[in-house]
């Protein structure tokens, strides 16, 4: 029960990996667990879950990220690690990882120090079959297999505001083909709170339905 | 036979810029020259990795001077080629898409404006306005497309291509940091099956046969000895360009039959005002919007008459009056008082436009 949990949520750029990382970091704070949660996207590091690192910091998790204003002066070659990213894993208590898009983004954790040798690290693939790179399941396969060794799939198919039951649906069956072919698990498949409606406790292929709130959309600078 | 990159028609989640790589693919572009430059990575990093599964090439060079000058040169060789750039690399680009407009060379260039001057912020702004419709030491030749949405970007950067080869003016998609790494749903296609025919890129230089035996010689020419050998052509290049303007030129409308507060925006910004419109309309109040989609040519006459009707006029643009001074100059004359709500390299929401009209009532 008490288990450390450590996870790192990695993907293709815009596949929801920073709404799956905050969610999961979430949930584990209403079990009572204590949660860091890492913005460690140094492919993109301006528009991240900086923004945002307050609000989530009043609900209780403790968020490693540059805050606003604190790293000036380096414009867009800004993406420097901090003391406590580096040091992540260390001390107590759960830790989500929010990692940069593609391989260059997984790359970070070789700069975590401790990441290479955890044995409590999950790495999870975010995947959205309505990204046009990853659709369909060779591809899907080819990129998931460009990341390295990986713990499971999170299917997070949508349109964002027009998102409807088909893909939702069509997603959970071409990540659960991925799944088969390379087995690896499907975690759950992602479905925001506005289209919960749309979905029951399981998909169609039966894996779980995790219900996500969205905050990026206010992670805007 | 290759396969084409996108089979009919499909709803897809996308940023801005690996939008526009799409754009340019299903566009039969053949090759994109380009340097790095925040916010406009991913339109290169998408390209790249679409490229070789498509055949096409891509070419980084050692900065935006020679990014602006391969396309040059890849356009007289017959290629279908684009560049995208920022900011400081949208500057450094002007001296080569002036060359183009010289020799009537259709490139086809995307903007993703961020803050200026200078290197400023990665982030956002509308401050790329001025510099993208008069850059250079020309007269502004060139076609302007200024995106609001992602269907936008798909839809415009595809016409870019056409419009350029077309006409042969430079032709550009101006779009934004805001809408390079935003997020929505659209609809990417095959031109094709849209019935949209490309017109073919031809070699200008290289080409076949004996100069004055077999063919025509080729003459490019972007330096003039006599000053009336200069106007001649300069004169040429205005006339051919305000021949074809009205066939270039669009705009969209809303609410302007009987509208009081007449709003004018461009770009992102066009959506703030748009959502205004409505929620001022639903409060009784008479607003309307005027956007111009192409800045050059600007759609002066459309303005004019909005403008000539309206009470008030109010112009909101996320820079310091860039837009403001194309529509003042498009509506010469008229005695509309003009007001602006101008946000330099900053958003602008819904909220501060409906309180900015409320201000003029």
């Amino acid at each position: 029960m008490n288990k450390r949990i450590i996870e790192a949520y990695v993907g293709e750029y815009a596949s929801g990996k920073s709404e799956n990382a905050i969610n999961r970091a979430l949930e584990l704070n209403s079990q009572g667990r204590k949660v860091r949660l890492v913005d460690l996207d140094l492919v993109n590091p301006f528009y991240t879950l900086r923004p945002i690192k307050k609000e989530l910091g009043q609900k209780g998790i403790e968020v490693v990220a540059w805050g606003r204003g604190e790293a000036t002066g380096l414009g867009e070659a800004g993406s420097l690690l901090k003391p406590e990213m580096k040091w992540a894993l260390h001390g107590g208590g759960d830790v989500v990882l929010d990692i940069g898009y593609g391989i260059e983004g997984l790359k970070v954790l070789n700069l975590i120090e401790g990441a290479a040798e955890d044995k409590f690290l999950k790495v999870y693939v975010v995947v959205n079959i309505a990204r046009p790179m990853t659709a369909a399941v060779g591809d899907i396969i080819e990129y998931v297999t460009s990341l390295g060794e990986v713990d499971g799939l999170i299917n997070n198919s949508h349109l964002g505001t027009e998102t409807d039951r088909e893909i939702i649906h069509e997603g959970a069956y071409i990540v659960s083909k991925v799944s088969q072919e390379l087995g690896v698990p499907v975690v759950a498949t992602a479905v925001a709170k506005e289209y919960a409606h749309l979905v029951g406790k399981k998909d169609p292929m039966g894996n779980p339905i995790k219900i996500i709130d969205l905050f990026m959309k206010d992670a805007y600078w | 036979m290759e396969q084409k990159p996108i089979q009919g028609e499909k709803k897809v989640f996308m940023t801005g810029n690996e939008t526009v790589a799409w754009a340019a693919l299903a566009a039969k572009a053949d090759i994109m020259y380009g340097y790095p430059i925040t916010p406009q990575n991913e339109i290169m990093h998408y390209w790249t990795r679409l490229a070789p599964k498509h055949n096409r090439k891509f070419l980084q060079t050692e900065d935006e001077i020679s990014a602006g000058f391969t396309t040059v040169g890849g356009v007289l060789s017959g290629k279908r080629a684009f560049t995208a750039t920022s900011g400081p690399g949208n500057v450094l680009m002007q001296d080569s898409l002036s060359m183009a407009e010289m020799m009537r060379i259709p490139i086809v260039m995307v903007v993703t404006q961020r803050g200026g001057p200078s290197t400023a912020t990665v982030i956002y702004s509308q401050q790329e306005t001025t510099l993208t419709c008069f850059g250079g030491n020309g007269e502004g030749i060139r076609v302007v497309y200024s995106t609001a949405s992602h269907q936008e970007l798909f839809d415009y950067t595809i016409k870019a291509f056409n419009t350029a080869w077309k006409y042969r003016f430079p032709t550009f998609v101006l779009g934004d940091g805001y809408q390079s790494q935003m997020r929505e749903p659209l609809k990417i296609y095959d031109p094709d099956e849209k019935g949209i025919e490309f017109v073919p890129a031809v070699a200008q230089l290289g080409v076949e046969g004996e100069a004055g035996v077999d063919r025509d010689p080729i003459h490019l020419r972007n330096t003039y000895n006599m000053e009336d050998e200069l106007y001649e052509v300069v004169r040429g290049l205005v006339d051919d360009f305000k021949a074809v303007a009205p066939e270039i030129e669009e705009y969209r409308e809303q609410d302007v039959d009987d509208c009081e507060i007449l709003v004018v925006a461009h770009g992102i910004v066009s959506r703030a005002v748009e959502g205004a419109v409505q929620q001022l309309r639903r409060e009784g109040i008479k607003a309307g919007s005027f956007r111009p989609i192409t800045l050059r040519p600007f759609p002066e006459k459309h303005l004019r008459r909005n403008a000539e009707k309206a009470r008030k006029m109010l112009i909101v643009e996320s820079a310091e009056g860039q837009l403001r001074r194309l529509a003042a100059d498009a509506i010469y004359g008229c005695q509309t008082p003009m007001e602006g709500l101008f946000r330099p390299g900053e958003s602008i929401t819904v909220e501060e436009v409906v309180q900015a009209v409320k201000g003029l009532l």
